[in-house]
């Protein structure tokens, strides 16, 4: 692999990607620098950025890069929060922000093929006249592109009821690091052989480009209700998350906020957020007009046996938004305590959540963090945000430290690594708390079948030395978690 | 990729395929922004979708987010290079990312210092560019240039110019004028009517779009309130100078500006980047007397939507038929920035069914000087919001600001000032 230095291997390699994209081949300092972080907080610069606008293009720039051995990887947006964007062992970054083009969209079928760089809310709204969305909604939805949906198999509030991404997606076009292109998946409802396509959604770039998507179209609710629920004690709040699910509702959201988080929302979006109350359960249902007004009921009655202090029911669609709004924008909204924050991800079970959010309080407090939690309570997915300002010596350490403590303290609950975030370079050394030697080995196998040459988004997920034979020999950058 | 400026020398287009020329040399620059403003953004990207320049090119560099990432990075080294003078000049300032940031993060004002550094510390604004603004400041000179540039325009000149004349002012000349719209050669004079409110004019409103004043005018008077004009001499705001880096042309102006409307009466202005720059003549100045005149400084919809039941009512309505459909396109100076975009719909609803884009006050691409020294880009910003116009259904549509009218105008779209359709609905007054 190309060493830190070797600028005559970073010259041949930008004249063959030039030879194709011309000046869509980026080497200078600065826009290395752009790409070389995404909404996590590591960071190092790739060697080459390339910003295709086809399928061709990025077939070709996966050839170049097979021929010159250099690791490369997909970037969409650059919003994720696992490290799975980030550029490890100076390779180079294709950016898919350029193939933003909704090709088809057959309602009958309830299909859409859409390029990669199209964006999660862009492509809702484009849905919205004929009545339909697709229903994956990360609170980036405005910003996060649906090939970054698929390397994730993101989640959002909203998949509670719906499902994740792998269960919306109907087929892919794949550029695979052989620089092949097939298709996995397909539009009838049981296509024949393995699922390959549930195998890609959510392999975060390590078996392959995705170049096109047929996304599932899901038709928009006839009622919504979205009601609000403060509680004076956190513990009778997730209490009541559990019990709503088990007086037999399925909302399709139901999040979680607590004292901080509802602070730092109230003052973005003035949407009435109760200030002062320990905790708020955002929750709505969807369906058939009788059927939500029966969830309504339902959902009044269980917050009241849980001693919450007001019910307030969103009057119009203006109002809904609004909540949502706050909701969406809780962890950037961070910023107004301290301008750096570390989001985590893991799934408990949900008759746990009391006890692993006050662990999760008593490990902040004890290596002087700030936690704040906003989380999707319905599916047991914690979202501890510790809010720090990296400028303060030593404070890295302390931030992972506690970060890792989280991570166990939620494996220890019965639960698991990530639930819509990816494991990227995060968590990628935390595999070993929840799989054992053979299962990652397993795991390794898998991949290696698609990328023989560990070419492909390389140093993530699997931890090295999950082989006898490390195939993986690449130069890691100062700062990341090796 | 070149395009001639219609303020002087020719510029690079930077942005749809620009900054790419990361190898020439650097040169020292002092940006002068404290370490918790550049520290403020979290690069959680919620910008992005709202930033028009990213839009179209999908580049970080081209981004809110980007550009305080480059500006982080000039900060602490001391020193930048050709590549980040162009990322920087890319931006159109239009704050759709303040509006969007979940953070609170000043971005207008990093920008505004960004550039006011460029222009005192580097060639970024050239001679001849600092001439055209400066004459934005000379009312009389600004007239007569118009008024000839409008008969030039009325004879053929500027083709004559354009077919015959070799020397490269010439055709510099010929290439500005021709993206330019129809000037007016003559225009009656505004007459004051009282002293109850002030109405700014502006510098090239007035040259260009009188007519523009004159319906504001009505309609102000039609609520029963007198209106005060300035005199001639308190011309330009400023808006572009600033925009352009130049601060200490905008503090120059803003002091013959406030000079000239003295008082208590609130001022009133008919353009959104004059009003958001007057707006903001306290932080400039940073004195007691520019605080005070800010807090007089109005939208002029702001000012009449406290005062709506007072205009007539929709002699229309009486006669059953439904009203007519105006599609509004906020101007980012009052939306992003002024916040103050409510109000037009507030007005324009009493005689008008109102109609929503639906492209969250994404910019036109107009952007002041913007349009002109960056026709690529500012023209694929226009082209979506022209799509956004038109699945409206509206056939005409208004916007308060003078640049995004002529910018959406030129691509044949009937855009009229919201109050210009409010004064056709005036009773005839007696003359």
């Amino acid at each position: 692999m190309a060493p830190e230095d070797d600028s005559a291997a970073d010259a041949a390699l930008l004249a063959d990607l030039r030879g194709v994209l011309g000046d869509r081949a980026r080497d200078n300092d600065f826009e290395r620098g752009l790409y070389s972080r995404d909404g996590s907080i590591e960071g190092s610069s790739p060697a080459i950025v390339c910003l295709p606008t086809s399928a061709g293009e990025v077939a070709q720039i996966v050839r170049i890069c097979r021929q010159h051995r250099r690791p490369f990887l997909a970037r969409g947006s650059g919003t994720g929060l696992a490290g799975g964007a980030v550029p490890v062992g100076r390779p180079v970054v294709v950016a898919t922000s350029k193939m933003d083009s909704i090709v088809e969209i057959d309602t009958a079928n309830r299909i859409a093929w859409v390029e990669p760089g199209v964006l999660n809310l862009d492509l809702s709204r484009a849905l919205a006249p004929q009545g339909f969305h697709f229903a994956p909604d990360p609170s980036s939805q405005q910003v996060c592109s649906i090939g970054g949906n698929i390397a994730n198999n993101s989640g959002g509030p909203h998949c509670l009821a719906y499902g994740v991404t792998t269960a919306h997606i109907a087929a892919l076009e794949v550029v695979l690091p052989s620089g092949e292109t097939t298709v996995f998946g397909g539009l009838d409802a049981e296509p024949p052989g393995f699922d390959l396509r549930g195998l890609f959604v959510g392999s975060e770039g390590t078996m392959g480009i995705a170049t096109k998507a047929a996304v599932r179209l899901t038709p928009n609710a006839p009622a919504v209700r979205t009601l609000l629920l403060d509680f004076d004690d956190v513990s009778e709040g997730s209490a009541a998350v559990s019990a709503i699910i088990a007086a037999g509702l399925v909302p399709s959201a139901l999040e979680m906020m607590d004292r901080r988080a509802i602070e730092i929302v109230e003052a973005f979006a003035h949407a009435g957020y109760p200030t002062g109350a320990a905790a708020v359960l955002l929750v709505e249902l969807d369906g058939l007009p009788g059927g939500v007004d029966a969830g309504v009921g339902i959902v009044r009655e269980v917050a009241q046996r849980h001693h919450v202090g007001h019910v307030r029911v969103a009057a119009d669609d203006a109002e809904r938004a609004l909540l949502w709004k706050g909701r969406k924008n809780a962890f950037g909204a961070v910023a107004r305590i301290k301008p750096d924050y570390y989001l985590h991800d893991t799934v408990v079970p949900r008759s746990r959540l009391t006890e692993v959010l006050s662990k999760v309080y008593r490990i902040a407090d004890a290596y002087g963090l700030i936690a704040v939690n906003v989380f999707h309570a319905g599916d047991g997915n914690l979202h501890p945000i510790l809010a720090f300002d990296r400028r303060e010596p030593g404070v890295d350490e302390r931030v992972k430290a506690a970060g890792r403590d989280i991570v166990a303290a939620s494996v220890e609950a019965g639960g698991v690594l990530s639930g819509e975030h990816g494991i990227g370079l995060e968590k990628r050394d935390y595999m070993g708390m929840l799989f054992s030697a053979h299962d990652m080995y397993t795991q390794d196998v898998v991949r290696e079948t698609f990328d023989p040459d560990g070419l492909a988004n390389p140093l993530k997920i699997i931890p090295t030395g999950s082989r006898c034979s490390d195939s993986f020999h690449q130069h890691v950058p100062e700062g990341a978690w090796v | 990729m070149s395009a001639t400026s219609p303020l002087g020398e020719p510029l690079s287009t930077a942005g749809a395929s620009g900054g790419r020329t990361g190898t020439t040399g650097t040169f020292p620059l002092m940006l002068d922004i404290d370490s918790d403003t550049l520290a403020s953004c979290v690069a959680c990207g919620m910008c992005l979708p709202h930033c028009p320049t990213y839009r179209v090119t999908g580049e970080e560099s081209a981004s809110p987010r980007g550009r305080i990432a480059l500006m982080r990075d000039v900060a602490e080294r001391g020193e930048a290079d050709d590549a980040f003078v162009e990322f920087m000049d890319a931006c159109i300032q239009c704050l759709g990312c303040e509006t969007a940031c979940p953070a609170g993060v000043h971005y207008g004002h990093m920008m505004e210092t960004t550039r006011e550094a460029l222009a005192t510390q580097t060639r970024y604004q050239p001679r001849i560019r600092r001439l055209a603004y400066r004459a934005l400041g000379m009312s009389r000179l600004l007239g007569f240039g118009s008024r000839l540039l409008g008969l030039s325009q009325r004879l053929g000149l500027m083709r004559l110019i354009a077919l015959v004349g070799r020397a490269r002012p010439f055709r510099q000349l010929a290439a500005m004028t021709a993206s330019l719209p129809r000037v007016p050669v003559r225009q009656s004079p505004l007459t004051a009517s009282g002293d109850d409110v002030w109405l700014f004019t502006g510098c090239v409103m007035d040259a260009w779009m009188r007519d523009t004043h004159r319906a504001v005018q009505s309609v102000i008077e039609a609520t029963g309130a007198g209106v005060a004009l300035p005199p001639a001499g308190a011309s330009c705001c400023g808006s572009l100078h600033l925009h352009a880096g130049l601060a200490a042309d905008t503090r120059r102006l803003a002091h013959k500006v406030m000079a000239a409307l003295p008082g208590e009466a609130p001022i009133l202005i008919d353009s959104a980047g004059c009003g958001a720059t007057m707006k903001e003549y306290g932080h400039l100045l940073g004195t007691e007397e520019a605080h005070q005149f800010a807090a007089r400084v109005q939208d002029v919809h702001e000012w009449l939507a406290a005062r709506v039941d007072d205009l007539p009512p929709n002699a229309s309505g009486a006669s059953g038929a439904a009203p007519q459909q105006i599609a509004v396109q906020d101007p980012c100076h009052l939306r992003h920035v002024q916040q103050a975009h409510l109000p037009v719909r507030t007005v324009l609803s009493r005689y008008f069914e109102v109609v929503e884009l639906d492209d969250e006050g994404l910019c036109c691409g107009a952007g002041g000087a913007y349009s002109q020294q960056h026709p690529e880009v500012a023209g694929a910003v226009r082209e979506r919001k022209a799509a956004a116009i038109e699945r409206t259904g509206a056939s005409v549509v208004a916007s308060a600001n003078p640049g995004c009218t002529l910018h959406l105008r030129a691509v044949g779209l009937d855009v009229r000032h919201p109050l210009e359709f409010v004064a056709e609905h005036l009773p005839a007054r007696e003359a």
